[in-house]
């Protein structure tokens, strides 16, 4: 699949898409609200020959940021799928270890440092904190206070 | 002196601990055991138990997770044992200083424990297997 045929593919999804944004030749953002992203991840994973990478999270000003980055080799892309979460007090989202077991532990690693709730997650044990930590303290959230 | 920090200066045997190290104070104490630097020289060697150890060498911040476990490790070490933090973030926290995971620096947390531990310190990031060595040999000329 060449560059046109991803563009293409990636044209029929701006229905679930905010925006499309090409910083570099080599980087793609397809920024969407956290509901279509199981969908559009799903779609890169199954149905273009894209590469789960990893992902990562930012506590923004007004919502939650998830990026999960896919890297397309033949073409040395990488497809970042911004995912906004915009329940601050709340936070959840469809997780999508459920057909992509390589993003079961970062997506565990998520809720521990980010309090990032993943619904239908198989295992979501405490990954990373100590196993003295308090429940309900995130780490990596901004009003976090030592 | 007393006859048991004699003995210990004759041949002394290390337990390598990390207690949160970013693994690059590691590498350069298993450097440290190759035949290039070759401590055997003097008496130095790697144990495998803390039971048999006569100096422990703690590199890394000691994280919340792995402070019971050093001072476990610590309780487990023969004494007279002296505690070598190796690297800046054994000896004083280094970048980590105001991370959420971190409990103290090597020396603040073995103190607490044993107010009359013997600790050395080997600063550097990495220290190099040359640093190691001399401050070892010196830390084991002033007991």
């Amino acid at each position: 699949m060449d560059i046109h045929e991803l563009n293409a593919k990636l044209e029929s999804l701006k229905d679930k898409l905010i925006s499309i944004d090409k910083t570099t030749d080599k980087r793609i953002y397809l920024t969407c609200e956290s509901a279509n992203s199981f969908d559009l991840c799903r779609f890169l994973y199954e149905d273009t020959d894209c590469r789960f990478v990893i992902a990562t999270v930012i506590d923004s000003d007004n919502y939650f940021e998830i990026l999960y980055h896919f890297a397309y080799d033949q073409l040395g892309l990488v497809i970042t799928v911004k995912s906004l979460i915009r329940d601050k007090d709340k936070p959840s989202t469809e997780s999508i270890a459920t057909f992509l077991p390589a993003a079961e532990w970062i997506e565990r690693e998520m809720h521990d440092v980010a309090g990032i709730e993943f619904k239908n997650h198989p295992d979501m044990r405490r990954l990373i904190l100590a196993d003295d930590w308090p429940d309900g303290v995130y780490p990596l959230r901004k009003e976090f206070k030592k | 002196m007393s006859w048991k920090l004699k003995f210990l200066k004759k041949s002394v045997w290390v337990f390598h601990v990390n207690t949160g190290a970013c693994n690059n104070c590691d590498i350069e104490v298993v450097d440290l055991l190759t035949p290039k630097f070759d401590v055997e020289r003097f008496g130095i060697k790697l144990v495998g138990s803390p039971r048999h150890a006569d100096a422990l060498l703690v590199t890394g911040v000691v994280t919340k997770q792995a402070l019971p476990r050093l001072i476990e490790v610590y309780r487990q070490t023969p004494k007279p044992c002296v505690v070598f933090a190796i690297g800046a973030c054994a000896c004083g926290t280094g970048i980590f200083q105001r991370g959420y995971h971190v409990a103290g620096p090597v020396d603040k947390v073995i103190k607490e424990e044993d107010p009359n531990a013997i600790i050395a310190y080997v600063p550097g990031c990495p220290p190099k297997p040359e640093a190691m060595i001399s401050g070892v040999v010196k830390a084991l000329s002033v007991l």
